[in-house]
């Protein structure tokens, strides 16, 4: 039935199927079949029932979603083409529906007032959604539209860069500031972890990362959580090739204010630090002072408490034998890793925040037995082994190398938590 | 009104084998560096080049190529895709200058601001920001859109006042798409008679090369040293250059 192209995104109108836009692979779908999956969505709804999501025998995969009960998105991946889970795209739709709110706020899309307006406003979002759909099998480590917690990169000296954000964003009369680097969060304002949402973080990292074009920029943004209806302004700022500092204020200071009076007075004796923070990315997301064992292939660790993510997935092996096996590629990694998040959270960690909505997902039913919840979990693959843990404030999601007994998966990747975590205070 | 080319700077300057070195330094691996806003061309001590900053507004209809030209003229890759630009976006692009008759070189450093224009119908504060301490409008018009180049006139009495104290320049974009143009040559004459402003074609091949972009930059150089030349003489207070010498730049 479908194409042999991977993803498809598809947005109607919920209450009259009235197809809006469609992107991702270049073939789109037949109009009638788009009308089949509005269908039989709209039948189950008619018989109480919510359809979620659906698969074929060979890997097909659709997944809707209704958002604010205006608007209806689907999203298709075939077969063939790198695994996306079921949870990867309800959370593809969730981005995108947070993307589209960020743009053109709430009540543009809630309340239609004519479908032709709002298809032309929408294209003001394709430029986000291109690139949350080209994220979902992204081989430069963002995992942020997956776990739904801002990626980092975790910084040596950062007491700093910290100073520094924190009195540049006081100038710019805000309390939100954040100072990426090649689209990772290296620092933040208290306020930027604490009264953001974590899924605002991510699409507003997305945000910046898809302007890094610019050298400035003054952008109207609606907070899906925190201010879905009022606009505040987002301005972002690339003080060196790959590094944007960002605040979100209000009516004051002017971009040129900004630029020509705050960029230089607070940021331009830091130029050093920010050019090794530059050079540290090129090599790790983790400080050069934590050494990771040669046979780690990949690794998620994430911050429940500020839901801050970390992915590390290195280029080369330094001080492996000559005879271990080589490196897997860096895109096949990070795919293992997605799935390996995605198993170990849907049926052991947290299956209820891992689920879309309150309803569980479908074939993960026996984890609802559990009295429990599990802390550890590992799986043998014939690629690679993997090992997860969680603690009350971390989770560790670990690829090794096939070399790796099974029983020393577990002190392996306790020895990693900690010594990350000592390093770098994560 | 504007300013005949070549009367004040060198035109052609790249071509000549003495500003090689100049333009060295917004290259890098034989095509444009990038920098970033606390970064400008390195120059050995001794030489003592100025960075004389200029903001530059671009404006013009949905889809005639605000942010490709901005793009172009910075020497960055071109977006795939056509996308709407759902704010301000700024781009700096530095352009070294031969004064013809001091032969003192300058480093121009243009800030484009682009802003699409659906942004600018929706929120209030956009065009004002736009236009606040502007020194210069480039007005676009395409020539496969016959309503955008209609609408030149429009736009140029709607964003102006006969006051302000701007350089304007009509740039002309996708040029290369000439079997599908809707702008006659002699459409541009009548114009350019009309309004006393230059137009510039800009389209097509993606070269990277300076050649290309050279007279649209020369002009908006030249251009705008002549106003606060004019400006300067009439206020008599100082050159121009000391006027607006930035002392806070960071060098590469």
């Amino acid at each position: 039935m479908l194409q042999a192209e991977t993803l498809q995104l598809l947005c109607l109108t919920s209450t009259s199927g009235v197809p809006l836009f469609s992107r991702g692979s270049a073939k789109q779908l037949p109009f009638s079949i788009i009308g089949s999956l509005n269908g039989v969505h709209m039948f189950g709804a008619g018989h109480g029932a919510q359809l979620m999501s659906c698969e074929t025998d060979r890997g097909s995969r659709v997944v809707w979603g209704v958002f604010q009960e205006s608007l209806m998105l689907i999203a298709v991946s075939c077969g063939g083409g790198p695994a996306i889970s079921e949870l990867q795209l309800s959370r593809l739709l969730e981005n995108v529906w947070n993307c589209m709110v960020l743009v053109l706020g709430q009540d543009e899309l809630a309340n239609m007032r004519n479908v032709e307006r709002l298809k032309r406003e929408l294209r003001s979002c394709y430029r986000l959604i291109d690139l949350l759909l080209e994220r979902v099998s992204d081989e430069q480590g963002f995992m942020g539209d997956l776990t739904q917690c801002a990626d980092c990169l975790l910084l040596s000296n950062s007491g700093l860069l910290q100073e520094a954000l924190d009195s540049f964003t006081q100038a710019a009369e805000s309390e939100f500031g954040c100072l990426l680097v090649h689209g990772r969060v290296a620092q933040a304002t208290e306020k930027w972890w604490s009264r953001l949402s974590s899924q605002e973080v991510v699409v507003l990292s997305v945000l910046v990362h898809s302007l890094s074009g610019a050298s400035s920029c003054d952008y109207p943004v609606f907070l899906p959580q925190g201010s879905p209806t009022v606009a505040i302004r987002l301005l972002s700022f690339q003080l060196l090739p790959g590094v944007h500092v960002c605040v979100l204020c209000g009516p004051k200071p002017s971009l040129y204010k900004a630029e020509n009076e705050l960029i230089g007075r607070f940021w331009s004796t830091f130029v050093e630090n920010l050019r090794s923070c530059l050079e540290q990315a090129k090599h790790s997301t983790l400080p050069p002072s934590v050494s990771l064992r040669w046979d780690i292939q990949a690794l998620l660790l994430i911050n429940r408490e500020s839901r801050r993510a970390v992915t590390v997935c290195p280029r080369v092996r330094s001080g492996a034998p000559s005879e271990a096996t080589p490196l897997l590629s860096s895109g096949r990694r990070l795919e293992l890793l997605r799935l390996f998040y995605t198993f170990a959270m849907t049926r052991y960690f947290n299956p209820q925040e891992a689920s879309v909505s309150s309803a569980l997902t479908t074939s993960e039913d026996f984890s609802q037995g559990f009295t429990h919840v599990p802390v550890q979990c590992y799986l043998v693959t014939d690629e690679c082994k993997c090992y997860g843990l969680q603690s009350s404030q971390h989770q560790l999601f670990l690829l090794m190398d096939l070399s790796v007994p099974t029983f020393a998966l577990r002190t392996v990747a306790t020895q990693t938590l900690s010594a990350i975590t000592a390093a770098t205070g994560f | 009104m504007s300013v005949p080319p070549g009367s004040i700077i060198v035109s052609d300057w790249h071509r000549f084998p003495d500003s090689r070195e100049f333009f060295s330094r917004i290259l890098h691996n034989k095509k444009r560096r990038k920098f970033g806003l606390l970064e400008a061309p390195m120059m050995p001590p001794h030489m003592n080049v100025d960075i004389v900053r200029y903001k530059v507004f671009i404006s013009g209809k949905t889809g005639v190529g605000k942010s490709a030209l901005a793009a172009r003229l910075a020497g960055l890759d071109f977006p795939k895709m056509h996308y709407e630009t759902t704010g301000i976006e700024t781009t700096v692009v530095f352009w070294p200058v031969r004064l013809k008759e001091s032969g003192r070189v300058l480093f121009f450093r243009f800030e484009l601001w682009d802003c699409g224009e659906s942004a600018i119908r929706r929120f209030d504060h956009m065009l004002p920001s736009c236009k606040e301490q502007v020194d210069a409008i480039l007005f676009l018009f395409s020539f496969t859109d016959r309503g955008s180049f209609d609408d030149l006139s429009n736009q140029i009495t709607r964003i102006t006042e006969s006051s302000d104290r701007v350089v304007k320049l009509v740039v002309g974009t996708k040029f290369d798409l000439f079997m599908h143009t809707d702008v006659t040559e002699s459409d541009v004459t009548h114009f350019q008679e009309v309004w006393g402003l230059p137009i510039f074609r800009v389209g097509g091949d993606v070269s990277a090369g300076l050649g290309e972009i050279a007279p649209l930059l020369n002009a908006l150089a030249e251009n705008l040293w002549h106003q606060d030349c004019m400006a300067a003489s009439s206020v008599s207070i100082s050159t121009p250059a000391a006027l607006r010498e930035t002392d806070s730049e960071i060098i590469v």
